[in-house]
């Protein structure tokens, strides 16, 4: 066994922290959902393309390589949030001329495919998350990302210092990107 | 479809008739007399800095490739291969030798001629490849490193096609030595909504800032700055700029660009743009280097966010659809450390995941509820706000008007509805 994995009982820590965070984010509890944050955290959600393949690659997995399509260095990303613009997300969302909040979202959200490691402080935790958004009549859609997260260990319980949201779309088909994923 | 032109958009243009924004006949009547007559974007010169560097893009809903070809020249041809019209650039982006249809395997060069046919050699009557290239856009023009083409041979020139709307362009495509840059692919989303609100919405549609957006701009210094320096401008009928003109004299950290947003409170952002804008007023003149422009429209759909520093197209899908793509732009002198910090300009705000353009996209969505009443019909759009107004300026060219004026509407409706009129007289025996 590697000495980065994590316990049965650190899994069921971090898995428990999923299911309790995507329930906060449905109930509509963003601001208690705030906390989970460390104020240092970066949370991007990179664009996605299709590229061009460069045919040196065929043959071998590099040719499919995700990273190819992903937005990233100076590449501007669909959001590249820190707690401060996070926060006047979270701060929108209750007020009454915030327009795309009010009425709100039926949102439920699915965690799974969880893969935690230690580096350092933090857990390394790959996860998939499956959106159900619906808004209004007969609006629906749903979200599907990889969301690669480092979770900081805290006397305080785990805190979420990075979070990366892969979508998996090019062009996007849903109402906004603006969600809290 | 009987439709009397004055009841789609009236004389002043200030009624404008649901049926503008949902008919079927006139989205079709839209793609053959605007789409392919007029001038529109589809890169940016900065994309194309290499032989072979290509983007797919669409001119309305054309499928077309941009790129720049061995002899140095960009040209834009058709997405469909000339043996059985599938796509032949399957890709966003990059830089590329050939494209080849997945079909049969036909090959063409970026600049669209056709190189090889597979099946060529085994038939004994040769094609004649000059004349199978892909079909070519016959115009391309460059303004600024703005790329336009025109499906329309006989189209006016770019040049005057823009007209004086280029005097506004400048204040971004012309302020800094180096020009713009367009850095990343392009962020494409869909919308529920006609093609023109997002346009309309950007020709100096600065009236729902405070409002649609209330949760983030009410009671700011940016709404009171708008309503004390703002003004609408329509330097050519179709074409709008929302800008604020500050006074002579006014400190220079209050007139540069890059300050609308939330990067410049960082410190050394802010050091970097009033160092910048020391060199404004010797490249654009005294007044230029006072205005601060917020949007663009330049007909029929591109538009361009001053401010938050996105190019935009807003793509037709059929009479209730749009494709939106966005393209994030910076002062290509900057050190990547600063257009990094510009960024969040562009992404906290604008884009997919953007505060105000989701606000955007819900007003753009909703609206088709709006436009499928026809029961309605006799009830249509106010776009009179600031009637009469207009009126030419003394620093500015164009006609000028405050800034909750909706003559820059008016006047694209009423360009709008010549351009039908041609094609009604047209689709006549």
């Amino acid at each position: 066994m590697s000495e980065k994995m994590v316990s049965l009982e650190d899994y069921h820590r971090i898995s428990q922290f999923y299911y309790s965070e995507a329930r906060l984010l449905d109930e509509r509890k963003f601001q208690q959902w705030l906390t989970l944050l460390s104020e240092d955290i970066a949370y991007i959600i990179p664009a996605r393309h299709t590229p061009f393949v460069d045919v040196a690659k065929r043959g071998t997995e590099a040719l499919l390589d995700l990273e190819q399509e992903i937005s990233r260095g100076i590449d501007p990303p669909f959001r590249d949030d820190n707690y401060l613009t996070l926060s006047i997300r979270v701060m929108r969302s209750f007020k009454m001329n915030s327009w795309t909040d009010n009425p709100p979202a039926r949102t439920r959200r699915f965690v799974s495919n969880i893969e935690a490691v230690h580096d350092g402080d933090c857990f390394d935790v790959y996860s998939n998350l499956l959106l159900y958004f619906s808004r209004y009549g007969q609006d629906n859609h749903t979200y599907t990302a990889r969301r690669h997260d480092y979770l900081r260990d805290t006397p305080a319980g785990l805190k979420i210092t990075r979070r990366e949201v892969l979508l998996d779309w090019n062009v996007i088909t849903g109402p906004s990107v603006g969600l809290l994923f | 479809m009987p439709i009397a032109l004055s009841r789609l958009v009236s004389e002043d243009g200030s009624l404008v008739n649901r049926r503008v924004f949902r008919d079927p006949d006139l989205y079709r009547i839209e793609q053959q007399h605007i789409f392919a007559r007029s001038w529109l974007y589809v890169g940016h010169e900065s994309q194309f800095r290499k032989a072979g560097d290509f983007l797919a893009n669409y001119m309305g809903e054309t499928p077309v490739i941009v790129a720049r070809g061995e002899d140095g020249k960009i040209h834009v041809s058709i997405n469909s291969c000339s043996h059985r019209g599938v796509p032949v650039c399957r890709s966003d982006f990059g830089n590329a030798k050939r494209f080849v249809c997945p079909y049969h395997n036909w090959s063409y060069t970026v600049d669209g001629r056709l190189d090889a046919v597979p099946q060529e050699k085994k038939v004994c009557s040769k094609l004649d490849k000059e004349k199978l290239g892909l079909k070519k856009v016959p115009r391309v023009e460059i303004y600024k490193g703005l790329i336009f083409a025109c499906m329309d041979p006989s189209i006016e020139s770019l040049d005057s096609y823009l007209g004086d709307m280029r005097f506004y362009l400048d204040c971004m495509f012309d302020r800094y030595p180096g020009g713009v840059e367009v850095i990343g692919a392009a962020h494409k989303w869909q919308l529920r909504g006609n093609w023109k609100l997002p346009v309309e919405n950007q020709l100096g549609d600065v009236g729902h800032g405070p409002f649609l957006h209330g949760s983030l701009l009410k009671n700011t210094p940016q709404v009171d700055e708008l309503e004390q320096f703002g003004m609408n401008v329509v330097p050519k009928a179709g074409h709008g700029v929302a800008v604020r003109l500050m006074p002579p004299n006014t400190p220079l950290d209050q007139c540069m660009w890059g300050a609308d947003g939330i990067a410049a409170f960082d410190p050394e952002v802010q050091a970097y743009l009033l160092e910048r804008q020391k060199e404004v007023a010797a490249r654009l003149g005294d007044v230029r280097a006072r205005l601060k422009p917020l949007t663009y429209s330049v007909y029929p759909n591109f538009s361009y966010l001053w401010g938050n520093n996105t190019i935009r197209i807003s793509h037709p899908r059929g009479p209730n659809g749009v494709e939106y793509w966005s393209w994030w732009v910076i002062d290509a002198d900057a050190p990547d450390h600063i257009k990094e910090k510009l960024r969040v300009n562009y992404t906290f705000f604008f884009g997919p995941g953007g505060v105000l353009e989701q606000e955007d996209s819900e007003a753009w969505s909703q609206q088709v509820i709006g436009n499928a009443i026809e029961v309605a019909d006799d009830a249509p759009y106010y776009y009179g706000l600031g009637l009469g107004d207009a009126k030419l300026h003394p620093e500015l060219p164009g006609k000028v008007s405050s800034c909750y004026d909706e003559h820059y509407a008016r006047d694209f409706y009423l360009r709008w509805r010549g351009d039908i009129a041609i094609g009604l007289a047209e689709k006549k025996p």
